[in-house]
């Protein structure tokens, strides 16, 4: 694993640096597009949308639009409104966990102690387990502010991004029945309910659509339908580069002259 | 904001830490001589790093200390440095590079530990597309240097023939790079392209004691590794001028063609003799930076 920040975690007087890792990783496989008939990877280009030409880094900048005009932004307007740098994490406050809605968790990550922080961060841990208690601080990464929660998962803290207010829309905009059912309805449908209770087990649930996907990749890779990329690790046909080399340069070429023309 | 006349105060964040500290043992030289070697060449050198973002590779204890790759130094960097956010792929979140425009960028790297200055092919403002091919002659220890200039002079052979402009410098450790200039109309696929077809023709000439095999294990001990894949996307040579962390503090030098020659030897440039010779013959290099070779005629110049 590969941390992806390194900081440090402050309760109180108690300072302890960690670095962070991802808890969760995607399941889903990563597939490139290709051209159906060569199989060449296909690649986007950020091009002008009235002159269709290509627009180079230097000359792209970011706009909001206001009414039926741009309000361009630059650099040091970014500046501006970024959060203060800062490595570390303090917590300001302690909650039970149940308080906060399921709606509000983002992405978690796991915290390692550094070497001078055993102690520190076991001890956090362990005041956390005993309390059932979670902290609550800010976090900055990539130049934007997250609020999150530290909580302990057996002998693991665990920092769980969880979202602003403002993130989560009202679901007052839908219509919601707010009825009183029948009280035998009722009766019946909790018994149901109670029947169908059991302890969750994450480990029953599995997506095997990547699993079913990948047989199907390996199976196709064994066969005969498969194409294998040309060129690569062709040492000694300079030959055949060179027309492929000079296929590529084409359109290049046409383009340049119709600009002579 | 408001200007001021005099603006001759020490940037902050600019303070050299430990220059006393021992980089080269075998000849004492220590980090402020590292840094006082590039406060002293910053004019020849800065034009080559120009808004190019740099891999850097520091070496806090010196030649004889471990080394490593820190691309993720803008993050950290004072006000006076530019830096080049680019996303990255592989570990799923923004690197900040380094990019190397003025004096005081030069020396806060070099304060660093960085004794090699790592630029990338291609600029700030289209990093998609490098505006030279170099081409890395890499001799295993069982080659000769002069096997290394009869291969780099291969390389001027087949670059003549194609009508490529080809400038040659000296890595400053045992081997030697062959900068082309190239338009900047091609992508990285095109131009590494384009070098393996140079790697190869050059190949054909010095067959005996040249690869184009990546692998150790299939290049054989005894040849020397021509070496086009230093094309690809933030892949670095070191800087013409640049220090190597080697004994002698040697740097890479660039040549005339006609130096190219037996009298040749890798470790004849150091950090105590450059600029003697620059103040001689200029910087060799200028033309790497104006040069805007065409690879669609060199390809029917070598009959593609």
């Amino acid at each position: 694993m590969k941390a992806i920040w390194t900081g440090s975690i402050g309760f109180g007087l108690v300072n302890i640096p960690v670095k962070m890792y991802s808890a969760v990783e995607d399941s889903s496989l990563s597939l490139d597009m290709l051209d159906k008939k060569d199989h060449a990877n296909i690649r986007f280009k950020r091009v002008n949308e009235k002159t269709g030409k290509e627009v180079p880094w230097e000359n792209i900048v970011k706009g909001y639009l206001v009414g039926d005009k741009y309000v361009v932004l630059d650099k040091s307007d970014f500046e501006k409104a970024s959060p203060e740098k800062s490595k570390h994490v303090e917590i300001t406050q302690f909650v039970n966990l149940e308080e906060i809605d399921t709606n509000y968790f983002e992405q978690p990550y796991y915290l390692e102690p550094d070497k001078t922080g055993t102690r520190a961060y076991a001890l956090l841990c362990e005041a956390l387990l005993k309390s059932k208690k979670a902290g609550i601080g800010m976090l900055v990464m990539h130049s934007r502010e997250h609020l999150c929660l530290i909580k302990a998962q057996e002998h693991t803290l665990v920092l769980n991004r969880i979202r602003f207010a403002e993130e989560v829309r009202d679901p007052a905009e839908l219509k919601i029945p707010t009825t009183k059912s029948k009280p035998p309805e009722l009766k019946m449908a909790l018994s149901l309910v109670n029947q169908l209770t059991k302890k969750f087990d994450i480990s029953a649930f599995r997506d095997d659509y990547s699993d079913k996907l990948m047989k199907l990749i390996q199976a196709k890779a064994k066969g005969k339908t498969i194409k294998v990329a040309p060129m690569k690790v062709v040492h000694s046909n300079t030959k055949d580069l060179m027309e492929q080399l000079k296929a590529s340069l084409t359109p290049a070429r046409s383009s340049s002259r119709k600009k002579a023309s | 904001m408001s200007a001021t006349a005099t603006n001759k105060r020490k940037p902050t964040g600019l303070t050299f830490t430990n220059t006393e500290k021992i980089y080269w043992p075998k000849e004492g030289y220590t980090k402020g001589d590292l840094i006082n070697y590039y406060n002293s060449i910053a004019p020849w050198i800065l034009p080559h790093l120009k808004n190019r973002p740099l891999s850097l590779k520091r070496n806090p204890d010196g030649i004889e200390g471990p080394s490593f790759y820190h691309k993720d130094a803008g993050e950290h960097a004072p006000d006076f440095v530019t830096v080049f956010p680019v996303d990255s792929k592989s570990s799923n979140k923004v690197i900040d590079y380094i990019v190397c425009n003025n004096l005081n960028t030069l020396l806060y790297v070099a304060n660093l530990g960085c004794i090699e200055m790592n630029p990338w092919n291609s600029t700030m403002q289209h990093p998609d597309h490098p505006t030279w091919l170099v081409i890395d002659i890499d001799p295993s220890d069982n080659n000769t240097f002069e096997q290394v200039v009869e291969t780099a002079l291969a390389v001027k052979e087949v670059c003549d023939k194609g009508g490529l402009p080809a400038f040659c410098k000296t890595s400053g450790a045992s081997g030697m790079h062959v900068y082309i200039p190239l338009k900047q109309a091609y992508d990285y696929d095109q131009v590494r392209d384009f070098a393996h077809i140079i790697a190869g023709l050059v190949h054909e000439l010095v067959p005996d004691f040249t690869s184009l095999e990546r692998s150790l294990a299939k290049r054989g001990k005894n040849n020397i590794y021509i070496d086009f894949l230093q094309n690809r996307p933030g892949q670095t040579l070191s800087s013409v001028y640049s220090v190597r962390p080697v004994p002698g503090a040697t740097v890479s030098t660039p040549l005339e063609w006609k130096e190219v020659n037996r009298r040749l030897h890798p470790g004849q440039f150091t950090i105590r003799n450059i600029s003697k010779r620059l103040d001689a013959k200029g910087d060799l290099f200028k033309g790497v930076l104006t040069g805007k070779a065409n690879m669609a005629k060199a390809l029917d110049a070598f009959g593609a």
